[in-house]
């Protein structure tokens, strides 16, 4: 068995969705929005951002411990803000937020959150991990985006395997610099100070991002980017009011159809958060007897055989090993 | 070798350019040669996702896909008429940009796309439907304003009545993952023999929607399952939603691994199925009949309404 089994902590999905759902439960007020895009009128429309959380997994052989893209920046031993190390790989996802709101000076945080922080000040960074880590509530706060235990058999689905591989690194402004902080790292990395001027920090950890991407051969990295963000919700019904107060309508408009987009994507989230944590079993049961029922079950059996015959086929003409096996 | 598209039939095909961002900088830049997308029904069985150069006429990517595992979705963070292919079973992304002269038919093409990748079979939809009235928000989804009020079914499946003790799992977990390396004979021991079918292949939107449309005195039954905390009633178009969702999907697939290896007959006597019914998905599937045709019986074939 491997550590991530005895420790506890399942796999999730780097997904927004779950990000946001894990910083609810946190009582923190942000949220994550998928980034596809570092340029500055990208970033702009989703201000203010609070930290980028870049996840990647770097697809070529070599040294994956030092990798490229390490040289840039210095160790900052005496980095004053939260840092912990990963010590169990499932849960860098966790780490990664926990990392990222750790650093975020006033913000407001749920109780245990908030204990949590202040009991783990002043610990090294590996100590910090073990004690995160350790703590059942933030454990169980993580599970709970993963499916049920009962027949979830993690680790059979070889799509959601590779996930494992991913790697989170955050970046976020402390004290006048832009800090890297990756739980696979001694320290947390300085990467120089930036101005407060127009785009401020990003502008700094876009460059910091986009060449430690450039450090990477072409096509070896496949990654992502997450910013975490305040929850826009409550600034656009403010100004929504103020635009109505004021008879803007063409602002008023265009405010209302953010908000119509943002509530969309909620329900998205919400729907496909409460689908993570359902057991489906009794749903596999149920619709396969309505085909029975319905008498179209031997049908789709025959379709099934088909299509698995086909892939079979498929498998031997490619020599065997093509897809699944690797 | 470019494969031989002679047999393969084309299902969707326009013009759209390659859009990159792993280079020099992350933001996504289109690149300038002319191209097409290409959906097909590969000889293989398989979809296929494929862009093609026009101007060399060769195709330089070829995605297979499954259905419903990928997206095809606008970038709302471009200002340009960019789309993103995303993958739900891993991070993968690819970009790709309209081409066709006019804009007019972008969110078309994709919402065909997407009819596509949910479901090889679906019928492609021409012509601006109801909708178009909305048509120039960027938001293609079909946005039903949920009501805030998450509804909860007064009959919630006893969720524990289809727990697998720690133990039941902990042996069929290390017995798949002995087996693992063989990956397709799920265990080793079954000598490679390779499955004869997958429920994956059984639950598809294409069996399921008709059943919902043609049998909607069966629906109902079958709300206790959905998760208690959904945020929207239960209707068979939730049903559908469900069915395609990525979520549901890799259920069905762990389903579909656990069963293949034959042990899960304490498990589905929990389900009011006969131990037999755990010896693999045949057994599984007769098992269901019998007792979908007892039912069908008791009921007093009150069913042989079509």
């Amino acid at each position: 068995m491997s550590d991530e089994e005895q420790s506890g902590w399942q796999l999730t999905e780097s997904d927004p969705g779950v990000f946001t759902e894990l910083l609810k439960t946190l009582g923190v007020p942000l949220i994550v929005d998928d980034l596809y895009s570092l340029d500055s009128e990208t970033l702009a429309t989703l201000k203010p951002i609070h930290a980028l959380i870049f996840l990647f997994k770097w697809v070529a052989t070599g040294d994956s411990d030092t990798g490229p893209g390490s040289s840039s920046g210095a160790y900052d031993p005496e980095f004053p803000g939260f840092f912990a190390h990963q010590v169990v790989n499932n849960a860098c996802a966790t780490l990664a937020v926990l990392n990222g709101i750790g650093n975020i000076p006033s913000l407001p945080t749920g109780s245990q959150l908030q204990e949590l922080l202040s009991f783990t000040t002043g610990m090294d960074p590996q100590t910090r991990g073990l004690v995160v880590t350790s703590a059942d509530w933030l454990r169980e706060a993580h599970n709970s985006l993963s499916p049920p235990s009962a027949i979830s058999l993690e680790g059979l689905n070889l799509p959601r395997k590779t996930e494992e591989a991913y790697h989170f690194v955050v970046y976020l402004p402390y004290m006048g610099a832009v800090y890297e902080l990756d739980g696979l790292k001694p320290h947390a990395v300085r990467h120089g100070g930036f101005s407060e001027q127009g785009e401020g920090w990003l502008k700094t950890a876009r460059e910091v991002i986009e060449a430690r991407i450039n450090t990477y051969p072409m096509g070896s990295l496949e990654f992502s980017l997450l910013a975490l963000r305040d929850d826009p919700l409550p600034s656009l019904q403010t100004q929504i009011q103020k635009a109505q107060q004021a008879g803007n309508k063409a602002v008023e408009h265009d405010l209302l159809a953010a908000l119509a987009n943002e509530n969309s994507k909620r329900e998205r989230w919400a729907f496909e958060n409460s689908l993570r944590r359902h057991n489906h079993v009794g749903l596999i049961h149920g619709l396969l007897t309505s085909l029975a029922k319905s008498g179209k079950l031997s049908q789709a059996e025959a379709k099934a055989k088909e299509a698995m015959k086909k892939r079979i086929e498929q498998r031997r003409a490619r020599g065997g090993d093509m897809d699944e096996d690797d | 070798m470019p494969v031989s598209f002679d047999r393969a039939s084309t299902l969707l095909a326009f013009k759209a350019g390659r859009a990159f961002r792993q280079d020099a900088t992350t933001t996504v830049t289109a690149d300038p040669a002319k191209g097409a997308i290409l959906l097909s029904n590969g000889e293989d069985g398989l979809l296929h996702f494929m862009w093609k150069n026009r101007d060399t006429d060769i195709p330089e990517e070829d995605l297979i896909v499954f259905p419903t595992d990928a997206t095809f979705t606008k970038v709302a963070q471009s200002p340009g008429r960019m789309y993103v292919l995303k993958f739900s079973s891993s991070d993968q992304r690819h970009f790709f940009w309209m081409q066709d002269a006019s804009s007019a038919r972008d969110e078309e093409f994709a919402r065909n796309v997407n009819s596509i990748l949910e479901d090889p079979e679906n019928p492609l939809q021409w012509g601006s439907s109801e909708p178009a009235a909305e048509a120039s928000s960027s938001t293609s989804a079909p946005s039903t304003s949920a009501p805030d009020a998450p509804a909860n079914p007064t009959t919630t499946p006893a969720a524990g009545g289809f727990q697998a003790t720690p133990e039941q799992l902990e042996a069929l977990q290390n017995l798949i993952r002995a087996g693992g390396s063989q990956t397709q004979g799920g265990l080793g021991g079954a000598a490679g023999v390779a499955p004869d079918m997958s429920l994956i292949d059984i639950l598809t939107p294409a069996t399921l929607t008709p059943l919902f449309t043609n049998h909607p005195e069966l629906v109902p039954a079958l709300f206790p399952y959905l998760p208690s905390d959904l945020p929207l009633t239960p209707s068979a178009e939730v049903l559908e939603r469900i069915v395609h969702s990525p979520q549901f999907r890799a259920s069905v697939a762990s389903f579909d691994q656990a069963l293949r290896t034959g042990l899960l007959g304490g498990f589905v006597q929990q389900l009011g199925l006969p131990e037999e019914a755990g010896l693999g998905i045949g057994p599984f599937l007769r098992a269901i009949q019998q007792q979908a045709d007892r039912e069908n019986r008791e009921s007093g074939a009150r069913m042989d309404t079509d």
